[in-house]
């Protein structure tokens, strides 16, 4: 029944409540709510499914927080393992790459103690030296908030200088969870709820555009989620500054939650076409590859998401914290990935503008093949 | 069930075919209609047909048996085929087999995401080698450590755990083959 109710109130444009989002969860047919998102994802896109050509870097995993689910950071400069790029290696990322360059830089770093601010500015600025067209989607909203308070500044400030710098739109990450019996728990000592939020809050105010995450599969629960999604929903109603929604599955390899399973894929699924009925203000819902796989991205097209992110290149959280999935997919693989599913690829830019559409296809070779698999793994995704 | 899923199957032109097999009729599929029908409408009705004819459980055969006995073992080794490929090959089985068939879907060729994927479009049992994460299999009485505080277990043990509760997030019942027992174990 309430498969009915949400389709009878989607088709009046009536907002899915906090118990319809439960609801949606707890539902058991999660092919029924995957068919539903895909009705809204139709709606809204067609077959168009989007992907970009970008490029991740990180260059600091040394932190000052010490979030639980976290694989990628280490606590201190000169521990093992740990990184810091001087500001020439990480500008020979994308020199190296000039020959077929990215559209897109995305960073996202450690809360690193030691660094000067003129250290980020420097690196934005070399980055657009080099590529003056390059898309800067740089710093999450909690790397934006040690900024605020490391270097005694307000949000506005700093992303003002960054943005001076070269800085063009903000990541998703850092979200988590928001409410406060999960956040206290898996990341107490950085930005909460509301601090996120209101970076976001302000970067919106100064005209950017940002992402926003949720990292689900951990210590969690149904309300946790649904509560994190309506949040977002009420910055977009304030706003209208968020361009995508992306569900990142948790991965337990290396972390201080190494105890528990890891989501399944039909979670993953299920969070996906859940997340595009509740954030009708949202645009677009990414199936991440990196989180999910590509083979469960793909599945997940037709689950509600219509973007598959981008290239990536160069991907080490994930990898991080026990991730499988290949650390780079090319332009090509992404569009056959996509037109096998069915779908239309869209290369877009970073704010959406298409940069180029492609013919729907059906394309006999497999971007990525089950068979390719099978030497790679037995039981390797604990439930 | 919906009557969203049944306005679903009905858009998708497969309304005929629960009917025909509760009728008696199986195997009579247009295999070529499915091939082409919407895949989550596909999966839909194969998840129906899969809980009229075989219930919620899901045998599990770790490691698999050598032999198919009669089960229909996807993916074919054969066979490059996507993720969506399979889950439609797996709702297709459920469609034309036989009555209460046994759909297998064997994990060491598609990886546990997909195969848990699979059971919500039609597939009723799983088969595949219990292994580290490395891919390898385990060793006989090897041991693994579950949690900081947790004591070293028999990996087998975990490893089954964690299987059941694959399939039990995917709303259903695990049930375990028992290796001693399966007839079809060697030829």
């Amino acid at each position: 029944m309430i498969l009915e109710d949400v389709l009878h109130k989607l088709a009046a444009g009536d907002r899915l409540t906090y118990d319809d989002g439960l609801a949606l969860f707890r539902h058991p047919d999660v092919v029924a709510v995957g068919q539903l998102a895909n009705v809204e994802r139709e709606r809204r896109h067609g077959d168009r499914t989007y992907f970009n050509r970008n490029m991740r870097i990180e260059v600091t995993n040394v932190c000052v927080a010490s979030c639980l689910f976290c694989s990628f950071a280490k606590l201190e400069a000169g521990a093992p393992g740990a990184h810091t790029m001087t500001l020439e290696q990480a500008w020979r990322e994308l020199e190296a790459r000039m020959d077929d360059p990215p559209d897109e830089i995305h960073i996202v770093n450690g809360l690193h103690p030691d660094l000067p601010f003129s250290y980020y500015e420097d690196l934005l600025a070399g980055f657009k030296r080099i590529k003056p067209d390059i898309h800067m989607k740089c710093f999450t909203a909690v790397e934006i908030h040690f900024f605020a308070e490391h270097y005694g500044m307000t949000h506005a400030r700093v992303l003002e200088r960054l943005r001076r710098a070269g800085l063009d739109s903000l990541p998703g990450g850092g979200a988590e969870i928001f409410h406060d019996d999960v956040r206290r728990r898996i990341a107490h000592d950085k930005a909460t709820a509301e601090q996120w939020l209101e970076v976001h809050r302000v970067a919106h105010g100064l005209g950017m555009r940002t992402n926003a995450t949720m990292l689900y599969g951990h210590i969690e629960t149904f309300e946790h989620r649904v509560d994190h999604l309506l949040r977002l929903r009420a910055l977009q109603d304030e706003t209208g500054g968020l361009q995508a929604f992306i569900p990142l599955a948790f991965h337990p390899d290396g972390n201080g939650m190494a105890n528990l399973p890891a989501p399944t894929a039909m979670d993953a699924l299920r969070t996906v076409a859940v997340s595009r009925l509740l954030l009708d203000n949202v645009a677009h819902v990414k199936a991440y590859w990196v989180s999910m796989t590509p083979e469960v991205a793909q599945i997940a097209l037709r689950f509600g998401a219509d973007d598959i992110d981008g290239t990536i290149v160069h991907e080490t959280i994930y990898r991080a914290a026990g991730s499988r999935s290949p650390g780079a997919l090319t332009a090509e693989q992404l569009v056959r990935l996509i037109q096998e599913a069915g779908r239309v690829p869209v290369q877009r830019d970073s704010l959406y503008h298409v940069v180029r559409e492609h013919p729907r296809a059906v394309v006999p070779e497999a971007a990525v093949k089950v068979r390719d698999r099978k030497h790679a793994k037995h039981l390797e995704v604990l439930p | 069930m919906s009557a969203l899923v049944d306005r679903a199957i009905e858009a998708a032109g497969l309304a005929d075919v629960r009917a025909a097999r509760r009728a008696g009729r199986c195997g009579g599929a247009d295999v070529a209609r499915l091939r082409t029908a919407d895949l989550l409408a596909l999966g839909a009705l194969a998840d129906r047909v899969r809980r009229d004819e075989v219930g919620d459980e899901v045998l599990i055969h770790a490691p698999p048996p050598a032999v198919s006995s009669g089960a229909i073992v996807l993916p074919d080794p054969e066979r490059e085929l996507t993720g969506l490929d399979l889950l439609r090959e797996v709702a297709i089985a459920r469609l034309t087999g036989p009555p209460a068939a046994r759909v297998r879907v064997d994990w060491t060729r598609c990886g546990l995401e997909l195969a848990q994927v699979a059971l919500g479009f039609g597939a009723n049992e799983l088969a595949g080698h219990i292994a580290s994460k490395g891919g390898l299999p385990l060793a006989q009485g090897a041991l693994l450590g579950v949690g900081k505080k947790s004591q070293l277990r028999p990996a087998d043990v975990v490893k089954r755990e964690e299987l059941a509760g694959l399939v039990r997030r995917a709303g259903r019942t695990p049930v375990f083959a028992r290796v001693e027992a399966l007839a079809e174990a060697a030829p």
